[in-house]
């Protein structure tokens, strides 16, 4: 791999990242005092922020200042308008904004100030886990800090920007972080996604105007005003531009969350940062980001691990969360895990998935557990192109369906094999949680 | 308006509206489980997928209760594509449908049942047992719901938080496990529970008083309009064979309910399934005795022939024809006239019923009749020398007492069931509401229809044809007796 300059977690490794001081004496609040004092325009910012190509990092992959752009100019809209910073993080094997939370807090809520000077709004809600108590108490901490030196508040800077940042904590629903369903969430309701149109720019929080992105999506931020688009735009591959955090996961000797610039492929992150595949074994199966993306082939390690090269393999890049599965693992049973969480998940609003989850959950089970039936694996198959694509109103039921069709497509051969020996012959011990089918 | 082109006929669409309405007052069929007219879509079932082509974008398939109308797009509800989606929608839907319909109240009124049939493929490929949820759980005093029918459409949620303003319901757990439940199963509450068993597109919510009554197949439907407040629904009575009404369910009428109506008026069968109905009596020497129609018009007509001093009450409930007719008689009798005035109740709300008991109040005091109350009535008609009362229920609304009172008057009665008091000379039977023609004007002034939804007892005929026949045997010419 060649060598690269990190910049995400630089801060996190020192002593008390968290605190202000800390932040700070680390050039910390310098890109907010750029934007407030030299000053900044607000079309200024959201041109970089086109000019960086930082491309949203939750997930999806839309552009961030495209984004911003689309919100209404307050000037022909005066309706109060939000940013919501979505820190709902659940996605399985994704862990990379708790570590910005925990250990770089001041670098988010910079990140948020300056959002909300480049789309004039006033008010940021960071949307937090449930089960990140430790990211949410030092958020909220840090923010209190941010406040009384005059950082967020009334008269950010004694300028004439004022902004506030509110917190609030999810109760544990992975839905909570779809955009609309954390808007919904959010607005004390339940976390049941909207239909869009409309979109969230037009009609968001409360109705009103609102931005959602997520936390690394925001601490890329300060970096880009400080030091240009342009910079930002020159590290990386053709349309992923930056360096993105990569938690690994699996079977990897050095599990964890590393800044790597894109353009990396996924068998350098294995091999080099990674440590390799546990006890020696080699690589069956990987998630490129998080259970939602289609599984490769062990084969398909060298794959650079960007959008585009992802894409052209029919998967995709996700939250770049990788979970590496060596050649001992049973695909109908990680197949069952993740098919129960997308089961215990949906928020049950559209048929296909609200059915379609439980009906994959179970099949997968009853494969995994060798009572298969000779058409399960077709079933299965159907169903998944039943509830994917675009056919329900948020992404879940397409999250569910994925793995899924890609789970038939490569390891069509080892579940058919399950259901003819009635028995799963890479079984691993079972230990059935409480809730288990 | 905007032009769309909806299975290659270009239509006039109505933008405001999603694209399945458009389809809808088409003629175009679009199944629909979330989608009400009346209710704030939410897109959750998926069932209403239709291809949509706008611009020179391939065709795509979307939810067309979501669907804005845009100029020139172009919809095809029958591409294989769309059917297909449909058709998947539909197998994930009858996943855990435990498919009871032989037990069911809504079956044969069931969306569901309905495309299953018309679409759905015949064979289930689930292995799996269904889920079992709780079958017959009470929602008060109206409502059961069968949490396995459920398909969570969310139309019941969204009846109480977008029409009656009061959110009751919500769904509760998540997922696959998700159930319409209540706050700490609190009973719902409200006259307006009824409408949520209307609009639940499968038979997860049923009425209690309906349940196991009739099945729907059985039920004959005409047209009428509600007795019970001046508000005047549009309903549809719906009579079993046998005569009995089972059911009143609100008729779509823009200008007075929309698709709704109030528990008060859909549960009203008492008068009109009440038994022993009065064809015609009239009293001879052993007193009052059944005798024919022709018998007892004769008798009428001789207690009225030649009299001067008459009074003509007539019922809150008759029609602008019946009231029509009443006058003319009054004419020919040189009758004073007035009609009951229930008192109103306290069922008064903002939304519907108007608290006035009174279906007909605006038609009649515009016909000239003054609106009494009972004891109002007693004193204006005291001096009469013969009092006819007209319609049904007037005499139960006027009280057996003061009709009692009437001691030096001779009672002739147009009713559904007999009065036995002393002054009362001949009785003749009338139609109840679902079993005549005619129209109410409601407080509004809109015109509810009445039909004939089943016929009337055996020798019962039409009020004004009695009412006229009677004025044609006290005065045959028709001059003023």
């Amino acid at each position: 791999m060649k060598p690269f300059e990190k910049y995400l977690l630089n801060r996190t490794t020192l002593p008390n990242s968290h605190t202000l001081a800390v932040y700070q004496a680390n050039g910390g609040y310098k890109a907010l005092e750029k934007v407030l004092k030299k000053p900044m325009t607000p079309a200024e910012i959201i041109a970089e922020m086109k000019a960086s190509n930082l491309r949203g990092r939750g997930g999806a992959g839309f552009p961030c200042g495209m984004k911003w752009s689309f919100m209404p100019d307050p000037a022909k809209d005066p309706r109060p308008r939000y940013l919501a910073v979505n820190a709902d993080e659940s996605e399985p094997g994704t862990c990379k904004d708790r570590v910005l939370m925990e250990k770089d807090p001041h670098g988010l809520i910079e990140g948020c100030l300056i959002a909300a000077y480049a789309m004039k709004l006033q008010a940021v809600y960071i949307y937090v886990r449930g089960e990140y108590r430790k990211s949410y108490d030092t958020l909220l901490a840090a923010i209190a800090e941010a406040r009384k030196a005059g950082l967020v508040g009334k008269r950010v800077m004694g300028t004439d920007f004022s902004c506030e940042v509110w917190m609030h904590k999810g109760a544990g629903a992975y839905i909570c972080g779809e955009e609309t369903g954390l808007m919904e969430s959010l607005e004390g309701k339940r976390g049941h996604p909207r239909p869009k149109p409309p979109f969230p720019a037009g009609f968001g929080l409360w109705g009103q105007p609102t931005t959602v992105n997520n936390v690394e999506t925001i601490f890329n931020v300060p970096f880009i005003v400080e030091r240009g688009g342009a910079w930002l735009a020159s590290i990386g591959t053709q349309n992923s531009k930056g360096n993105f955090l990569c938690g690994i996961s699996g079977h990897v000797n050095k599990p964890g969350v590393y800044e790597l610039p894109f353009g990396v492929t996924a068998r350098e992150i294995v091999d080099e940062v990674a440590g390799g595949i546990w006890k020696g074994r080699k690589c069956k199966a990987w998630f490129p980001g998080g259970s939602s993306c289609a599984l490769l082939r062990g084969e398909d390690l060298d794959v650079v691990l960007d959008h585009d090269s992802l894409r052209a393999k029919g998967s995709s890049l996700g939250t770049a969360a990788m979970i590496v599965m060596d050649d001992t693992t049973s695909i109908a049973r990680v197949m069952e895990i993740i098919a129960r969480f997308y089961d215990h998940e949906s928020c049950g609003q559209c048929s296909q998935c609200r059915e379609g989850t439980q009906w994959l959950a179970q099949i997968f089970h009853r494969i995994a557990t060798g009572h298969g039936k000779p058409d399960d694996v077709a079933t299965l198959e159907s169903l998944a192109k039943g509830m994917a694509p675009a056919k329900t109103i948020c992404a879940l039921a397409d999250a569910a369906a994925i793995p899924t069709l890609s789970a038939v497509r490569i390891f069509k051969s080892e579940l058919e094999e399950c259901i003819r020996q009635a028995k799963d012959p890479l079984a691993p011990p079972r230990i059935e949680y409480a809730g288990a089918h | 308006m905007t032009k769309i082109t909806v299975n290659g006929r270009e239509i006039d669409a109505d933008p405001k509206k999603p694209l399945i309405a458009a389809c809808h007052e088409h003629g175009v069929e679009v199944p629909m489980y979330c989608y009400h007219p009346g209710l704030r879509p939410v897109g959750s079932c998926r069932i209403c997928q239709v291809e949509v082509k706008q611009g020179d974008t391939p065709a795509r398939v979307v939810a067309a209760c979501r669907t804005p109308i845009a100029e020139g797009m172009v919809v095809n509800t029958e591409s294989p594509k769309a059917h297909d989606v449909r058709r998947e929608c539909l197998e994930f839907l009858l996943k855990n449908h435990p498919l009871d319909c032989p037990i069911c109240d809504k079956a044969g009124e069931c969306d569901l049942q309905d495309y299953s049939f018309a679409e759905g493929q015949t064979k289930g490929r689930t292995h799996e047992p269904r889920r079992k949820l709780e079958k017959r759980k009470s929602l008060g005093d109206v409502i059961v719901l069968d949490e396995e029918r459920c398909i969570l459409c969310s139309r019941c949620v969204r009846f109480f938080e977008d029409v009656t303003k009061q959110p009751q319901l919500t769904v509760s757990d998540l997922g696959s496990r998700s159930v319409i439940a209540t706050f700490m199963d609190k009973p719902l509450k409200g006259n307006y529970q009824g409408n949520i068993a209307d609009i639940c597109p499968v038979g997860a919510l049923t009425l209690k008083r309906f349940r196991f009554q009739a099945r729907v197949w059985n039920l004959n439907k005409h047209l009428s309009t509600c007795a019970e407040c001046s508000r005047g629904c549009s309903v549809t009575a719906e009579v079993l064979r046998g005569g009995e009404t089972k059911r009143f369910r609100p008729r779509f009428n823009p200008k007075v309910n929309q698709w709704w109506m109030c528990d008060t008026g859909r549960f009203a069968f008492e008068h009109v399934n009440a038994a022993d109905r009065l064809v015609a009596t009239r009293r001879g020497a052993e007193g009052l005795a059944a005798c024919d129609l022709d018998e007892a018009l004769d008798g009428a007509a001789k207690s009225l022939r030649g009299k001067s001093n008459v009074a003509l009450v007539l019922s809150p409930f008759a029609t602008n024809e019946e009231a029509a007719a009443a006058k003319a008689l009054a004419s020919t009798l040189g009758a004073k006239t007035c009609f009951v005035s229930p008192t109103p109740n306290a069922l008064k709300d903002d939304f519907l019923h108007t608290g006035d008991p009174c279906p007909n109040r605006r038609g009649l005091t515009d016909l000239g009749f003054a609106g009494l109350a009972a004891d109002d009535a007693a004193k204006a008609i005291g001096g009469a020398s013969v009092v006819v009362f007209v319609g049904e229920r007037v005499l139960e609304l006027f009280g057996a007492e003061r009709l009692a009172a009437l001691a030096n008057a001779r009672v002739v009665v147009f009713d559904t069931h007999a009065a036995n008091a002393p002054a009362v000379d001949v009785c003749i039977g009338v139609p109840v509401h679902v079993e005549k023609n005619g129209h109410w004007t409601n407080v509004d002034g809109h015109l509810g229809r009445l039909t004939i939804a089943r016929s009337a007892p055996r020798g019962v005929r039409a009020l004004e044809e009695n009412l006229t026949r009677l004025g044609q045997l006290v005065s045959p010419t028709g001059a003023k007796a």
